[in-house]
């Protein structure tokens, strides 16, 4: 990667007694896409929000290109937002909406005419100037709000949920299509989401923050394949997440059982979380079985089944193109790198369990997120 | 059956369109009609408007009813707009008691607003003048007016009160509908605080703040009960002048301004509407139109926009200055407020009078001398020429509110009869220049009774019962009770008042009158929607031009003869300038011009002589004698008439009490 462009250093926010952000350390590099990911009230978009100019840190510095930028307003920034509802200027149509920061910053009325007619071939909205903002559909205002911005070619491009309030066919092609404009256009950009699909597709680093701490900095792999606690391994993706010990290196025991895995570096009989993805789980006929459950639930998701199976007492996740019918008895086997080693943390024993799991827990999923547009402000 | 469902939609509404419109079209119609009646149909013309456009009074009133709406319409928006944005700024439940305590101003009665802002500003006023007092007591650099007095100042300020919850009320919608990140998107593309507000905001929000600013216009020109209560005596909008005139009858002349005003509107709303068809045209064609044909018209629209905005703006300070020079300009001209009654002057006077001194004339008037009496006594009226009647007179004088008059200023007061000087009202005639003089009488319509009437019995009689008119006002109605009973009309003993009082609650009772009334019997008995109603001589001619049924007696019991002489309030602001117009209204040419025009007989020996002859010289014919004994009794109908002394306190309580005991 290039280099270092943005640092927030020790920053805290505190609303009140409500702290926002606790001790944000975070380096971002140029010309790269990071994403700031987590549920509501994270402190994500308080992130941007610091980097953006409009909120100031109530302690810790923020440094651009270096130097320090704590007290620098918005304006004067080589920064641009997409805001999460756009927020376009509906007195004036579309050319005037892209031209707005250029004509603020007094630029040739030759080279406005150019510049914006540029970035809305970028947006894949040509010849679109003329028309009114309500005269377009969601994804267009889109467009348009992310042309507003790459028109005054910052340097860094923050935009806050811009997908959030579009259909799920939309929003897909929307992050390819926001992928190419920053490859085409190279710059930095800083993408704040609570939905981990998106953070994975796009991004080339993933920042998960919860209360305002961040839980994980790393490549969407890294952050899938190697979490590092219960919330990063229950916010992506689904886990099953088991007390197990670690008797030695990669032997890891739960339920009075040994298992063969990958990971090392433990004290002896040290507890540990383990979290086994769903589809690292193979169902095999119960004599077989490393383990064996009895099948409680049964989901089709269309490409699989979505199979809650009891162990013990416990509820695990699994993701298999096989059926099992509800009641019927199964083994399960896993290889040795489906295991993957946490130590404890605060979040133990909090994730991972698919006890209370049912279609209505997708639908609450949903409805959270609804409710986490508007707090996050 | 469908068909005939429609054909019936459509009878209903062009029905419910008449309901609605009817009246208004029937207004404007006789706004053009020739001849000065709302009934009968004389030929088309634009006499009225002719009429109105020379009505200064009229034409004043519009003049300032003007001024404020606009001046209130642009200060109210200003301040309703940043009102606006401070309760957006604000957090959530904050922000709705606020909105709550907004609206309440709206929701509220207008005369409870209207009484409110009255006693405010009176209390102020004294507490001002106090405060002022004191500190002119202790420094002589800057002396301060102790004496503020409800005017143009207090009317502006009420209409800014009563505006600016509209405009708030328009305008916060707009900004909670904005996109939060308004500001912020705007920051972040380089603007600064203040270019993000003017850029973004202002724009964003400028249908709300122009609709507010008509809203508001609107309510300023319509508004009357809060005016009424805080114009004081000295300006007097458009719809107060309105209501002032037609306490006599709608004349062709109200029609006009009418008229005037429906069509204003009508085009005001017109505007509107076309430009917001115009501005939907438009974003329409712009969506239809290919941005490569569009380009090069980019350049010139912009341009043409700025130049529209600077007109615009250039308008907007033009009116202000305009409007900032008149103000100033009426404020440093000397002024004299005179309170009479209803078409009680040939308003040719007033014009005359200005032109001659330079003093402009702020004519009100008050319905009755109890009405003026009480108006007076809150503070509220603040005149500086009254025209009271004898009997108030000496009231008003015994409560020490008259001033003492200059008479070495008015020497025309030489030129007034003997008969009307040292009156038992002001014996030593300190106080007083008689005004008019005449009788009151019974008029009645020639074509509804069975017999000329005589007596006042036909007051109370179930002859004419839903046909009678009686005063509304305690001392002229007890006055024919108590000669009908044989009292006399200044009678103290309480038997007899209460006998008298008895005798019109009987006949209210059962049902003998059809309305009590002061100057609403003009249009009642020119119409013939009464046969028979009491009221003064001089009325009765100005009625009978317009309806020549109508006969006049002074009954055979007798009546009241009275005197309306000008004085002057104590502490009259415009004093010297009170002294001018008495003087000038004295004059044997005024009183000639006045007793033409109002029928009422002049107290100037001069005027009464050369009357007949005036009237043949303008008329070319000769004055009925008939006519001219009505206008000026002659002697042997005076001998049976007497004139109001003023009663003691104690009467005055009894009189009151009856009197609202009667519930008229």
């Amino acid at each position: 990667m290039s280099k270092e462009l943005i640092r927030l250093s020790d920053c805290v926010v505190q609303f009140d007694d409500e702290i926002v952000l606790d001790h944000l350390n975070l380096y971002i590099n140029d010309k790269e896409f990071l994403t700031l990911l987590g549920p509501s009230g994270c402190g994500k978009t308080t992130t941007l929000r610091i980097i953006g100019g409009f909120q100031k840190p109530t302690s810790g510095d923020v440094f651009f290109d270096g130097r320090r930028c704590n007290d620098l307003p918005p304006y004067k920034r080589q920064v641009n937002t997409v805001f999460q509802k756009y927020a376009l200027f509906t007195h004036l149509n579309i050319f005037e909406n892209v031209a707005f920061g250029l004509r603020i910053a007094k630029v040739p009325e030759s080279e406005i005419a150019r510049r914006v007619e540029e970035a809305l071939e970028l947006v894949n909205l040509p010849g679109y100037g003329k028309r009114s903002v309500s005269s377009l559909s969601g994804g267009q205002q889109q467009r348009v709000a992310i042309a507003r911005a790459i028109v005054n070619r910052p340097q860094v491009l923050l935009l806050d949920e811009p997908l959030a309030a579009l259909d799920l066919k939309l929003r897909k092609d929307m992050q390819v299509e926001l992928k190419r404009i920053q490859r085409e256009v190279g710059i930095t950009f800083i993408y704040v989401t609570h939905d981990q699909e998106e953070a994975l597709t796009m991004s080339d680093t993933v920042v998960v923050m919860d209360k305002g701490n961040i839980q994980q900095i790393g490549t969407p792999e890294d952050i899938y394949n190697e979490p590092k606690n219960a919330f990063v391994a229950d916010f992506i993706g689904e886990s099953n997440i088991i007390d197990a010990t670690m008797p030695e290196d990669r032997v890891v025991k739960m339920y009075g059982k040994k298992f063969p895995c990958l990971d090392g570096g433990f004290a002896p009989n040290e507890p540990v979380d383990v979290v086994i993805r769903p589809e690292d789980i193979d169902i095999v006929p119960v004599e077989e079985g490393q383990i064996t459950g009895a099948v409680t639930e049964v989901t089709f998701k269309g490409m699989h089944y979505d199979i809650i199976v009891d162990f013990n007492g416990f509820k695990w996740l699994i993701q298999t193109t096989d059926y099992s019918p509800e009641g019927a008895r199964i083994g399960v086997k896993i290889d040795p790198d489906g295991f993957h080693i946490m130590r404890k943390s605060q979040y133990s024993g909090k994730f991972g369990d698919y006890s209370s799991y049912s279609e209505a827990y997708d639908e609450l999923n949903v409805d959270a997120d609804a409710g986490m547009e508007g707090e996050d402000e | 059956m469908k068909k005939t469902n429609s054909v019936f939609n459509r009878a209903f509404t062009f029905l419910v369109f008449l309901f609605l419109y009817a009246p208004i079209f029937l207004l404007i119609i006789f706004s053009f009609n020739q001849n000065n009646s709302n009934v009968a149909w004389g030929g088309f013309s634009f006499h009225w408007y002719r009429e109105l456009f020379q009505n200064r009074i009229i034409m004043r009133s519009l003049y300032t009813t003007l001024l404020v709406s606009l001046l209130s319409t642009v200060i109210a928006t200003i301040a309703g707009t940043f009102a606006a944005i401070g309760f957006y700024g604000l957090r959530r439940r904050a922000r709705n008691a606020l909105t709550t305590v907004n609206n309440i101003p709206m929701m509220n009665a207008d005369i409870v607003t209207g009484v409110a802002m009255c006693l405010f500003f009176v209390g102020f006023f004294h507490l001002w003048s106090d405060l002022a007092g004191w500190i002119n007591s202790i420094q002589s650099l800057v002396i301060l007016p102790t004496r503020l007095t409800l005017g143009f100042p207090t009317l502006l300020i009420a209409h800014i009160t009563f505006n600016i919850p509209y405009v708030l009320l328009s305008v916060s919608p707009k900004l909670r509908q904005l996109d939060k990140n308004l500001i912020d998107a705007a920051q972040d593309l380089g603007c600064t605080w203040f270019q993000a507000f003017y850029k973004v905001i202002l724009p964003e929000i400028k249908p709300g703040i122009i609709s507010g600013a008509l809203t508001a216009f609107t309510m300023s020109i319509d508004d009357f009960i809060i005016s009424y209560f805080t114009a004081g005596s000295s300006s007097s909008t458009l719809a107060m002048t309105i209501y002032g005139m037609t306490k006599k009858r709608v004349s062709p002349e109200i029609n006009a301004i009418s008229t005037i005003l429906f069509v204003s509107v009508l085009l005001l709303l017109a505007v509107i509407n076309i430009r917001e068809a115009h501005m939907e045209k438009v974003s329409l064609r712009r969506q239809a139109m290919p941005a490569t044909q569009s380009a090069s018209q980019r350049k010139f629209s912009p341009t043409l926009r700025k130049l529209a905005k600077a007109a615009a703006a250039f308008a907007c300070v033009g009116v202000l200055i305009v409007a900032g020079v008149g103000a100033v300009h009426n404020t440093q001209q000397p002024v004299v407020n005179v309170c009479s009654w209803g078409e009680y002057i040939d308003e040719e006077l007033i014009t005359q009078f200005e032109e001659e001194t330079g003093i402009l004339v702020n004519y009100q008037t008050s319905e009755s001398n109890e009405a003026l009496y009480s108006l007076l006594k809150s503070g509220a009226g603040d005149y500086d020429v009254i025209v009271p009647s004898d009997y108030m007179i000496s009231q008003l004088i015994e409560e020490g509110m008259l001033e003492k008059l200059d008479y070495s200023k008015i020497p025309n007061f030489s030129l007034m009869d003997d008969r009307f000087k040292n009156l038992p009202y002001d014996p030593a005639n300190e106080y007083t220049v008689p005004y008019t003089w005449g009788t009151v009488g019974i008029i009645y319509n020639t074509t509804m009774v069975e017999a000329p009437p005589d007596s006042w019995n036909v007051m109370f009689d179930d002859r004419y019962a839903g046909n009678v008119l009686m005063f509304r006002n305690s001392r002229d109605a007890m006055a024919i009770a108590l000669l009908y009973l044989g009292y006399d009309l200044n009678t103290t003993d309480p038997t007899q008042l209460r006998q008298a009082a008895d005798l019109i609650a009987d006949a209210k009772s059962r049902g003998v009158y059809q309305a009590f009334v002061m100057d609403e019997i003009f249009l009642k008995m020119e119409s013939g929607n009464a046969a028979i109603g009491p009221y003064y001589a001089g009325d009765y001619l100005t009625m009978a031009e317009n309806n020549p049924d109508l006969a006049f007696v002074v009954p055979k019991e007798g009546s009241n003869w009275f005197v309306d002489a000008m004085c002057v309030l104590k502490d009259a602001p415009h004093y010297e300038e009170a002294m001018a117009w008495i003087n000038f209204i004295a004059s044997t040419e005024a009183n000639l011009a006045n007793m033409d025009s109002i029928w009422y007989a002049s107290p100037n020996r001069e005027a009464l002589e050369q009357y007949p002859a005036y009237y043949e010289g303008l008329y070319d014919e000769p004055l009925d004698q008939e006519t001219y004994d009505i206008i000026a009794a002659p002697n042997e109908v005076l001998d049976r008439c007497q004139s109001y002394v003023s009663l003691p306190a104690e009467t005055r309580r009894l009189y009151n009490e009856l009197w609202i005991r009667l519930g008229t």
